[in-house]
């Protein structure tokens, strides 16, 4: 057995770890000493410039903006697309006509490549043609420039990733759903409790790790989602949607300032790294819980 | 909160909330549909007709010319590829893992579950760097490689997830009749795994067919795009020509919603397998 031959234990996860550590962690390193160095498109070869790099760009307002923009981003899709995700799930656990349909329907979103969602709602958000305004019009209002003007366009990016990313919390949240003890229910319901006391006495109670996790594990991934924001605005208007991700992009591949870009790529890693421990933490609680 | 018990008012109510759900899950979908069937003649009409008048395949047919013929093969060598590598390497490092108790096995299972988070933004020009030394930008290999290091964390860990809910006695029945570790893992936990297998190779598959920013990053020819960056290359070239962006808009993600249906149940079983046991 496996377990009594540490020589192929260590062979079966070799490549594994192989990989991870030369594609992940090296690199990882790599970027953090990128930091310390500047190079640009005009002068390419880097040279050593210790913290310089860093002080520019924390005294700088576009990065104050891209924390915030990434901050706004990160919490309202978080919080949306799991609350969503969750009214969606209880809804869906309701035995209702149709259910089963809507259960195969509702990841349609999700498995939706992100690059085909974002033009999508590119489309939809289109000042003349989408269909947004074009509902707005016929009610005899005014159309909104949606991800031209400042003031909307971080609110539409973010409408476009819930859109895409809560299916895939309702799927979670369902599955966590079926396994809540009906005995329980059942007893609550003859003692008379109604379905909002079921839901916070019973239901959030049994499922609250899962939702931890779920939380966690989906503000990793807003936090380094790319692809919406970069289809939809590039960034813009005048960085009102750049977020990490993007601006890392714009500033090593757009413009060659790869020092720059792994500055902010640290930073982006520092600030995730909050994340972390709070997702291991929220694990092994939920492991604790379960067992 | 059975059906069956409720009031016929709420439940209504439901049923209209269900309805709701739907529309806001399938208009963009219906529209992406009903803008690729509309001739390019007919006239964005304002209020938007949610029909066309005389529907055409017109779109699809030009939407279907030889670089998105190259870009949609390229896609499909890169996800397939790196689905078969990952799941192959991602099984046995899972397995080990879960079989395995040796101290340093379980440091390394948490290295790479970390992994999982790191933002590819973050890395991607070390890595960038480290292929254009290898001479290996705007090759498949780049893409190939670069991708089945990003998913093989998740990989791990539904299969992981998967593999610690499979009882240890056939394998003990198997070591007992003098197999060993080897010929165990494939006689008897490869076909165990099937389910497990066909749901992380979806969840490799939707992630891989989509991924766009080391496809954007590695490739810079057209011959080496694969279907997202070229998607991406669409909107530039072609302005506004929503009727064939949305036509190759449905031809993306047809194969991927297709294989998606057929193996959801599985999908949202190893999913929820990895979620729950952690």
């Amino acid at each position: 057995m496996l377990s009594r031959a540490p020589l192929l234990s260590w062979l079966f996860v070799a490549p594994a770890v192989l990989i991870v550590a030369v594609m992940m962690y090296y690199p990882m390193i790599g970027t953090v000493i990128e930091s310390f160095y500047s190079s640009s498109f005009i002068n390419p070869t880097p040279s050593f410039v210790g913290l310089t790099v860093y002080k520019s760009i924390l005294g700088d307002g576009t990065f104050l903006q891209i924390v915030l923009n990434s901050v706004i981003w990160t919490v309202s899709v978080v919080l949306l697309q799991n609350l969503l995700g969750f009214l969606a799930a209880l809804l869906l656990n309701q035995h209702l006509p149709g259910q089963a349909f809507m259960r195969s329907l509702i990841m349609l979103p999700w498995v939706l490549p992100g690059v085909v969602a974002a033009i999508l709602w590119r489309f939809m958000y289109d000042p003349q043609l989408g269909l947004i305004n074009s509902f707005l019009v016929s009610l005899g209002l005014n159309g909104v420039p949606w991800l031209a003007q400042s003031s909307t366009a971080l609110g539409a990016s973010i409408i476009a990733a819930v859109w895409k990313g809560f299916p895939f919390s309702t799927v979670v949240f369902l599955a966590a759903l079926q396994n809540v003890d009906q005995e329980q229910v059942e007893s609550a319901i003859i003692d008379g409790a109604g379905p909002v006391r079921r839901l916070f006495d019973i239901v959030i109670p049994a499922v609250k790790e899962i939702i931890a996790i779920n939380l966690v594990l989906t503000a990793i991934l807003t936090f380094n989602y790319f692809d919406m924001i970069w289809v939809l605005t590039r960034g813009g208007p005048q960085n009102a949607t750049h977020i990490f991700p993007t601006k890392i992009y714009e500033l090593g591949f757009g413009q060659f300032r790869f020092g720059e870009a792994a500055t902010y790529g640290v930073i982006s890693i520092l600030l995730l790294a909050i994340l972390i421990p709070i997702y291991f933490f929220v694990q092994a609680r939920g492991r604790k819980a379960a067992s | 909160m059975s059906g069956a018990r409720m009031k016929t008012p709420g439940k209504v109510g439901l049923v209209a909330l269900q309805l709701i759900l739907a529309i806001v899950v399938l208009l963009p979908f219906f529209w992406m549909f009903s803008v690729s069937l509309k001739p390019a003649t007919e006239p964005f009409a304002i209020p938007a007709r949610l029909w066309p008048e005389n529907p055409t395949l017109d779109n699809y047919i030009s939407a279907f010319r030889p670089e998105f013929r190259t870009y949609f093969l390229n896609s499909v060598i890169v996800s397939l590829s790196t689905v078969v590598i990952t799941v192959t390497l991602a099984l046995l490092a899972a397995y080990s893992f879960t079989r395995s108790g040796f101290r340093l096995l379980s440091v390394a299972l948490g290295l790479i579950i970390i992994a999982q988070m790191f933002p590819g933004s973050a890395i991607i020009i070390p890595i960038y760097k480290m292929m254009r030394g290898a001479h290996l930008l705007n090759t498949y290999a780049s893409l190939i490689i670069a991708y089945v290091a990003v998913t093989l964390p998740v990989a791990i860990w539904m299969l992981r997830g998967f593999l610690s809910r499979l009882p240890m006695s056939l394998e003990e029945a198997a070591a007992i009749d003098g197999a060993g570790p080897l010929r165990t893992f494939i006689d008897i936990i490869v076909p165990l795994c099937r389910p497990g297998i066909a749901a992380t190779a979806v969840f490799v598959l939707i992630v891989t067919w989509q991924e766009f920013l080391f496809a954007l990053s590695f490739t810079s020819t057209k011959e080496m795009r694969t279907l997202p960056v070229g998607m991406n290359d669409f909107i530039g070239q072609y302005g506004i020509r929503y009727g064939e962006l949305m036509a190759s808009s449905v031809l993306i993600s047809l194969p991927v919603v297709v294989i998606f249906m057929f193996l959801q149940r599985q999908f949202v079983a190893g999913l929820t397998a990895g979620a729950v046991k952690g």
